[in-house]
């Protein structure tokens, strides 16, 4: 879809963002970065996680203030200081991380920014109800209205989420990875809201990281890496390739170095019908000493759940797991590590780090006990094993003693990696191990994944990440519905045949 | 992509190290109110009223040292002050009866560590806020002990050994502040060196992160709340020895007392940070300040006002540092 | 990657969940309802003076002081904060009505400087709390030491009586509506209906809810997340005031010692109504019923000639069992 070149006179930018600058403690977030979009047109914001797309879409919405840079609407310029700034201009954020109020109405959600109100100021509850769910039905999407929030499945918040754009009087609408948790189904209905919005002369900011969306529905791409800008140009010029090598800067092999032999024959961690009460039913398989085997789903299917299931986080109903041989009984994390099973949490900050701990807190947790005697714990024998992993694993830290918080994403990552490798375990699951880590970093951690499977570590990887999951796995096994739906050996897999066993 | 980190850090543990910073302040602050209270009333730095300051600390020392350890977990106990007055009664009675003070000890103390694990029970198990759960033991513990006694109970047969507790000396100490610091030095040790200690951290941290790790996080906050049951049973003990009966009503406000001095001393309401030193040099604060409005002879109604002030004006300097460490 | 296959399963089960949640939280309310008429038949049959229009009415005019207060109190929980000063508050603004009451010989400036009083409490609380940003547990327990310092050095620790005996003061608290409903509760009533009407059909009692729930989201939504956090505070403030106004004219004096205790009845009858101490969730109503239930339980377990403390331990394991019910009942949710 070029864009529409025959307009006679060239309409007003709907929006212009100019030389805007972000520095945070440490990192500069966006240096010197454009954005002009055009009512009625969607514009694709694309680039790796770490190229600044967050925190450009933050300054827009009031979250951050930017350093340097000016922000002009409709020729007129701005200034963004609180998100009610945004939303008075017209600007509506739809964030990737859903922004509801979970004991509300789906309804109420809707109109959180604005209530109606009758003559004497009080809520016209009724009005709310009634447009809610006429804009539900315009846009085929269907959902209890007067729903509790917070009950529904994430991918419909989502939609909710999505759907607040249309109720509001927006001139621009950004969306962050709004396709993220959704069904291909309710894709179809995200792409129906976006030409809705289109048609009434909105501008959209479409921000993603996937190829086949921005195709279908941009009408020009603009990529940023590391912070800056790299391309603003239609569509119509790009290919698969050109928009991967402007987001990557390098071919993606690269990324993927591959350097361990074959797995072994010892079978490390072996899962037998299990199942929970929440989700999983019926999970069986196995990992090798020196295998990768990666998990592919889409939101919901179960992946974070199996993997906190299996190293004893979380309750099962039924089924047996064994590490080495060895029942994983009593099911609770204590025993689960003292087999040789740890996670690595897709949740770095709610459930890996000590943030206000130093690194050599953070990085001996698991292992302390190695370091104590009669419960004293040495803390030079402490220290000089921590020291060892931070030159083995190029942690970039200033020393020590620094508080963890102050630590890049990716650098944090690698602690809490070396917390497990100081235990010394056999299995390691790891989930979304890259998520939220700059384009450098993951190949430093992608790096790492392959060398621990090459030290006969057992790695079992949950990830939605296409290309982490055919470049890194030996096998790779499709959940959907918390169920294991297919098992591809790595020479099998393809794209496509592993995301048409995730829709199940 | 390298993080640049703006604060250089220099050796040595930074747990401590962040800890030093805010002792220093209360260091300095217990300096200028030693020297601004000598200068104005010299009596203050006689030997009897050094010895009273302490003897007054000790008891607040005593249970800090356990309610450190609960706040760096992340958890509170609101019921330390109606179990001190409980533990009092209960040693008194069973004194009394048995004519041993062996034995009424132990059971004030064996009575205090009941209530810690009730309130670890309902903690950990019910998961109930330690905030509302020990509101409600304070107000269980408030009520049962008038119906156990609705008088103080007197200490009929005079023991000495008794009287001992709270008002004797070990060569120039008292034996209270002996205590203590037997105590700070056992949970120093263990706050700091010990693999326990540690985990107390990491759950007050991040309980997840810590639970993923393979720590029994609910398990250590049940021993916590235990701790702080079992060093209010002896601090109680030192409170009926002192007073020499046990009251119903004595321990009332005792613990805002120890809550205000352990956040004084910079352990943070939020889990994970405070130490030990911190707790000893919050709780000599308030009491250096309580000693100083009876030797000034203002009027004692102030040693209400001036814990509060403390306790906000405490718990403001915490929050500007660490928004200044932001930065 | 394709996305023209449309395979997606609409959502149904979902759907029942949440009519079935629905109805569970609405039940905590009904539960409370029954509880509340079970207490009273059982102290119906069990205290021969319990079922009494003049017992009845006079639990009434007990329990409004703490409703009065509630109401405040559960705004503040309900924004995400904590309000625990209101107990020493009733001592402190005691003292501008009578003093300048006995004074001016005038109600309504006393009134007002029992208000502004009031007034500047519920300011110092929320600034502090909500733009400084302390945490509000520690500023309002500061508060409660430091008031309650106050009211002691100010009065010496006795109380103030009321020289000049308005007969408008003394009706505030003595005396009734038609003779039947006491004003304390005619007040309490009204507050309430106003305050359960702003908290469902007003945007500022929506903001409230959303704050607590989620500050971050409400921020997003252009809400200011502050100052609606201060405004509770003061609310809570204003409303003890009144709750304190109405105990002074029964009391006829500024007594120092009122008021001790009562911030954690009234956090336990809160709570006990289901108002979540991590914001975002309960309602007003449930409240009143807390309220209710603890009022009716002293007030019968008196009449039984139990000793006095046993409300207290009751209320202490009623708080307790009260919030492991509710969050058990959150887990399997």
């Amino acid at each position: 879809m070029p864009a529409d070149l025959a307009v006679a006179e060239a309409p007003a930018l709907a929006l212009e963002m100019t030389g805007i600058s972000k520095r945070f403690p440490g990192v500069v977030a966006l240096n010197d970065v454009h954005l002009r979009l055009e009512p009625g047109k969607v514009h694709a914001l694309m680039g790796e996680n770490g190229a600044g797309k967050s925190t450009l879409i933050k300054i827009l919405a009031g979250v951050y203030e930017k350093d340097s840079g000016t922000i002009r609407i409709g020729g007129r310029e701005i200034e963004i200081l609180h998100p009610s700034d945004a939303l008075k201009r017209g600007i509506k954020v739809v964030f990737q991380e859903i922004a509801l109020i979970a004991e509300f109405t789906v309804a109420e959600n809707i109109f959180l920014e604005e209530y109606p109100v009758g003559r004497g100021g009080s809520i016209r509850w009724r009005t709310i109800r009634k447009e809610a769910r006429a804009l539900f039905e315009r846009i085929g999407f269907d959902v209890d209205t007067d729903a509790r929030t917070g009950a529904l499945p994430v991918s419909q918040q989502q939609m909710v989420e999505i759907a607040r754009a249309l109720a509001h009087e927006a001139r621009i609408v950004v969306m962050d990875e709004p396709s993220s948790s959704l069904t291909p189904n309710e894709v179809g209905l995200l792409f129906k809201v976006i030409r809705r919005l289109t048609s009434l002369g909105i501008a959209v900011l479409y921000v993603s990281h996937k190829l086949d969306e921005v195709f279908e529905i941009a009408d020009t791409v603009t990529v940023l890496r590391d912070g800056r800008h790299i391309s603003t140009r239609p569509i119509a010029e790009h290919t698969n390739d050109t928009l991967i090598q402007d987001m990557i800067g390098r071919r993606i092999e690269t990324l993927f170095p591959r350097e361990r032999g074959p797995a072994s024959d010892r079978i490390a961690l072996s899962v037998k019908n299990l199942s929970t009460a929440a989700k999983l039913k019926d999970i069986s398989f196995e990992a090798r000493a020196g295998e990768v085997v990666g998990f592919f789903g889409l939101m919901g299917a179960g992946r974070t759940e199996l993997a906190k299931a299996i190293v004893g986080f979380d309750p099962i109903s039924g089924g047996e797991i064994s590490i080495g041989g060895k029942r994983l009984h009593p099911h609770d994390t204590r025993t689960a590590v003292s087999l040789g099973i740890g996670l690595l949490s897709e949740d770095r900050k709610g459930e890996g780090l000590m943030l206000e701990l130093p690194v050599v807190t953070n990085l001996s947790l698991a292992a302390l006990e190695e370091f104590a005697r009669l419960g004293l714990i040495d803390e030079s024998r402490e220290r000089a094993a921590a020291q060892s992993f931070v030159d083995r694993f190029r942690i970039r830290t200033p020393s020590l003693e620094q508080p963890i918080k102050n630590l890049s994403g990716g650098n944090q990552q690698k602690v809490l990696l070396a917390r497990w490798l100081m235990r010394g375990l056999s299995v390691i699951v790891v989930d979304e191990p890259t998520r939220g880590i700059d384009v450098g970093a993951k190949s430093e951690i992608f790096a790492l994944i392959d060398r621990l499977a090459s030290e006969g570590h057992a790695v079992v990887m949950m990830t939605s990440e296409m290309p982490e999951l055919l470049g890194l796995s030996d096998r790779i096994l499709v959940m959907a519905g918390g169920r294991i739906t297919e098992s591809f050996t790595r020479e099998q897999a393809t794209q496509e045949k592993v995301l048409n066993a995730a829709i199940g | 992509m390298v993080s640049e980190v703006s604060h250089p850090a220099g050796p040595g543990n930074a747990i401590g190290r962040l800890a030093n910073n805010s002792q220093i302040v209360l260091i300095a602050v217990l300096v200028i109110l030693c020297v601004g209270v000598s200068l104005a009333e010299p009596q203050f730095y006689s030997g009897a009223n050094v010895i009273a300051i302490l003897r007054q600390a000790a008891l607040v020392m005593i249970v800090g040292a356990g309610m450190t350890m609960l706040l760096i977990t992340a958890e509170v106990d609101l019921s330390v002050g109606a179990s001190l007055a409980f533990v009092g009664v209960v040693a008194m009675d069973v004194i009394n009866i048995t004519n041993s003070v062996a034995i009424g000890s132990l059971a004030g103390i064996a009575f205090g560590g009941l209530v810690g694990l009730v309130n670890g029970f309902v903690v950990t198990r019910l998961k109930v806020n330690s905030l509302i759960a020990t509101i409600g033991t304070m107000m269980i513990l408030q009520g049962s002990v008038f119906l156990y006694s609705r008088e103080a109970v007197q200490n009929h047969h005079h023991l000495a050994a008794f009287v001992d507790i709270g008002a004797g000396y070990v060569g120039p100490l008292p034996i209270p502040v002996i205590v203590a610091a037997l105590f700070f030095a056992v949970a120093y040790v263990l706050l700091r060196h010990t693999t326990l200690g540690r985990y107390l951290y990491a759950i007050g941290a991040n309980q997840k992160a810590a639970r993923l790790s393979g720590i029994r996080a609910e398990r250590l906050k049940l021993f916590a709340f235990v701790v702080t049951g079992l060093l209010v049973g002896v601090a109680g003990l030192v409170l009926v020895s002192l007073m020499n009966a046990g009251q119903p009503t004595a321990g009332r406000g005792f613990e805002l007392t120890v809550v205000a001095a352990v956040i004084l001393g910079g352990t943070s309401l939020a889990g994970g940070r405070g130490t030990l030193l911190g707790t000893l040099l919050g709780v000599l604060v308030l009491k250096v300040i309580d000693n100083a409005i009876i030797l000034l002879q203002w009027n004692q109604d102030l040693q209400m006002i001036v814990p509060g002030v403390v306790l906000i004006l405490a718990t403001y300097l915490d929050l500007a540092k660490r928004r200044a460490n932001a930065r | 990657m394709p996305p023209s296959v449309s395979l997606g399963r609409s959502n149904r089960l979902g759907a029942g969940a949440v009519d079935a949640f629905a109805v569970l939280t609405r039940r905590s309310d009904i539960t409370l309802v029954v509880a509340l008429i079970v207490l009273i038949a059982f102290f119906a049959f069990t205290a021969e003076y319990f079922f009494t229009l003049r017992n009845l009415t006079n639990v009434l005019g007990q329990a409004s002081l703490a409703m009065i207060a509630g109401i405040g109190v559960a705004i503040v929980f309900i924004s995400g904060e904590v309000d625990v000063s209101v107990g020493s508050l009733q001592a402190a603004v005691a003292i501008p009505l009578i003093v300048i009451m006995n004074h001016t010989e005038s109600l309504t400036l006393g009134l007002a400087g029992a208000l502004a009083l009031g007034l500047a409490i519920g300011v110092v609380n929320g600034y502090l709390s909500a733009y400084v940003g302390i945490n509000s547990l520690i500023v309002t327990l500061g508060m409660l030491f430091v008031l309650r310092g106050g009211v002691y050095l100010y009065t010496g620790k006795t109380a103030i009586p009321d020289d000049v005996g308005l007969d408008s003061f003394f009706a505030l608290g003595n005396e009734s509506l038609f003779g039947v409903v006491p004003y304390p509760a005619v007040v309490a009533f009204v507050l309430l209906l106003v305050f359960m009407y702003v908290m469902r059909h007003r945007p500022f009692g929506r903001m409230v809810y959303a704050v607590g729930g989620n500050a971050e989201v409400a921020r997003l939504a252009g809400y200011p997340v502050r100052w609606v956090k201060f405004v509770c505070f003061v609310i809570s403030s204003l409303l003890a005031t009144i709750s304190a106004i109405l105990l002074a004219s029964r009391l006829g004096s500024a007594v120092h010692l009122s008021g001790l205790g009562f911030e954690f009845q009234v956090v336990a009858a809160v709570v006990l109504g289901g108002v979540s101490l991590s914001g975002g969730i309960g309602s007003l109503f449930g409240m009143a019923l807390g309220v209710l239930i603890l009022s009716f339980l002293s007030n019968g377990l008196g009449m039984l000639d139990l000793a006095t403390e046993w409300q207290l331990v009751i209320t202490g394991i009623i708080i307790i069992v009260a919030v492991a019910f509710d969050e058990l009942k959150r887990r399997r949710a």
